[in-house]
């Protein structure tokens, strides 16, 4: 906004900056309290009254985590995340080309569905899943969180991509075919390197979801814990590891968060594409 | 759907070929409509096994009498006692109740100041992308560590909100808002995202000429902003509800559905009715219950945000 004239405490005070220093502190003081508890001593991150800073540096916490299995839980939660993502991009890309541009019958009421499922309650599967889980013998598998998180995260996915699918000129592909490349040929080598925005949207939004996921991982994985069950399962009946758990909650954040900011353009569009494109 | 936007083929038909164009073209279209079901098959089969499927098969599930043993599951006849169970336990009433509380009031309160933290960044000249950067970090925190990380502020013998807030998970009252306020943490960037989007939308003449009127900030916002962002104020609603309806992460971590039962939401209960009480059939039911909640609120809002928006705002 340009010049507007301001009068009394408002010329004094921008209140875009100070609104803007209250909302980063609003966010940023808890995550604070979190880095700051994870440097602290064992005794010192139950000292009343709270030390508010972490003096003198202790890296106890990170060694208790770690000795708590922590290394075990990140490499479950990596190896899950990033199956699923593959998963859900390779059939997503299919299925959203497929939707977006192909004369198929049906298309309305299958995106429909696809996006009343993508709202649905975890718990209205997990019964069911469980029971075929146990039946099938998939219990503590790393498939048995694989294909549900693949299946939760398809619908998003293959709305996204229809969406970059149907922005792609038509001349493109059509000087592909009169080319003579196959279909399968046009898809991979002159379509899917257009939607390269919708795959990282995708991507980074299944694996966001699988990394932080905890009712189906409860379920179905107890004894292959993801980070999530992990850190919820951390400690003894009686004492509250409230050092170790957050020494694992940074090094589990970290990862995640510099993916969400590296691709802040993918999520936020993704974000928005509900609201933005209706 | 025009067979002109759908046939990607057309082109290649020479009018000089033996067979008469508009054959071709038919066959062609037949020949891709064919692929396309091949290339969507394995999505939608996967989508179809492990969401629908299982969806069904609770309903199936809740209306049976549920058996486990050690060798597994076993269904001996239909029944209705497992609703009969949930409705007469009062839990689930607890749990149906306290969920919609729950639902209406985070919502209500992340709608609020997500929009407000929206308007203050939408004026932001510089560094609105490290803001946006800083919002992703609550959007993308597993629930579980936010939930420890509460639970640790809520301490009651060494958590730095004791002095303001003592004992703050100790009576149901208290532990209800103190769940609210850790959640409104999380959820609020979310919702400032989304409001931001709309905002930035909005054609930047409305507000001159809302200027040039003499309008205050105040008559601005109620006349112009908020009627233009009530498409966008309605998804992120939507999204909103649905998903603090399945609540589930954070009352399991942080308060464990107590003191006692009262905080239990209904995901919870379900959880605990089948994991803890090893009660599949009512189990089963509550989770159905939860789900079909969640269909009707679906299509009561699709329906009304039909009627407000009107219908070229809603997707082709």
């Amino acid at each position: 906004m340009s010049m507007r004239f301001q009068h009394g405490w408002r010329r004094w005070v921008n209140i875009p900056t100070v609104g803007s220093v209250v909302i980063a502190l609003f966010v940023l003081l808890p995550l604070y309290w979190m880095l700051a508890s994870s440097f602290k001593s064992q005794g010192n991150v139950s000292a009343s009254p709270p030390q508010l800073f972490p003096i003198p540096i202790a890296t106890s916490s990170y060694n208790q985590a770690f000795s708590d299995g922590f290394g075990g839980f990140i490499l479950n939660s990596f190896v899950v995340a990033t199956c699923s993502t593959a998963l859900v991009l390779t059939l997503g890309i299919l299925a959203g080309y497929s939707l977006g541009r192909l004369p198929v019958r049906g298309k309305y009421p299958v995106m429909v569905s696809l996006l009343m499922i993508s709202v649905f309650p975890t718990i209205a599967v997990v019964p069911s899943l469980y029971v075929a889980m146990r039946t099938i013998g998939w219990l503590n598998t790393y498939q048995a969180l694989i294909l549900p998180y693949t299946a939760f995260n398809l619908p998003f996915a293959i709305w996204i991509l229809r969406n970059y699918f149907l922005g792609i000129s038509r001349s493109m592909e059509e000087s592909a075919r009169i080319d003579g490349a196959g279909a399968v040929r046009t898809l991979v080598q002159i379509m899917v390197p257009q939607v390269t925005p919708g795959i990282f949207t995708a991507g980074v939004f299944t694996f966001t979801a699988a990394w932080t996921e905890f009712l189906m991982a409860l379920s179905f994985d107890f004894g292959k814990k993801t980070i999530p069950v992990g850190i919820a399962s951390f400690g003894a009946q009686f004492t509250v590891p409230y050092g170790a758990y957050f020494a694992a909650s940074v090094l589990a954040t970290v990862p995640i968060a510099a993916l969400v900011i590296i691709f802040r353009k993918a999520v936020s569009s993704g974000l928005t594409a509900g609201s933005v494109k209706g | 759907m025009a067979s002109t936007e759908l046939a990607p083929g057309e082109v290649v038909a020479p009018p000089s070929r033996a067979a008469p164009p508009k054959i071709r073209r038919e066959q062609i279209q037949r020949q891709y409509a064919r692929l396309g079901w091949t290339f969507a098959a394995p999505a939608l089969a996967v989508v179809g096994i492990v969401t629908i499927a299982p969806i069904l098969f609770a309903i199936f599930m809740s209306f049976e009498k549920v058996n486990v043993t050690s060798a597994g599951f076993s269904f001996s006849g239909a029944t209705l006692s497992n609703y009969h169970t949930m409705v007469t336990a009062g839990l689930w009433h607890h749990a149906l109740w306290w969920t919609t509380l729950y639902t209406v009031v985070t919502v209500a309160v992340e709608m609020v100041i997500g929009t407000i933290f929206a308007l203050v960044l939408e004026r932001l000249t510089a560094g609105r992308g490290l803001m946006m950067a800083l919002l992703l970090i609550p959007w993308s925190l597993i629930t579980v560590i936010s939930a420890e990380l509460w639970s640790y502020i809520y301490n009651a013998s060494y958590g730095i909100l004791n002095g303001l807030w003592p004992n703050a998970l100790g009576t149901p009252f208290s532990a209800t808002v103190a769940l609210m306020v850790a959640d409104a943490w999380k959820t609020t960037p979310f919702v400032t995202i989304i409001v931001l989007a709309g905002l930035v939308m909005i054609p930047r003449e409305l507000f001159e000429a809302a200027e040039v009127d003499g309008a205050s900030g105040w008559k601005t916002f109620w006349r112009i902003t908020l009627p233009l962002l009530r498409p966008t104020i309605g998804i992120a609603v939507l999204f909103r509800v649905l998903q603090a309806f399945g609540l589930f992460d954070l009352p399991y971590v942080l308060t464990n559905g107590g003191p006692g039962t009262s905080t239990q939401s209904l995901a919870i209960l379900a959880y605990n009715t089948m994991f803890t009480n090893i009660d599949f059939g009512p189990g089963a039911a509550v989770a159905v219950s939860t789900a079909v909640i969640v269909v009707i609120m679906c299509l009561v809002f699709l329906r009304a945000f039909k009627q407000q928006v009107g219908s070229e705002e809603v997707p082709a």
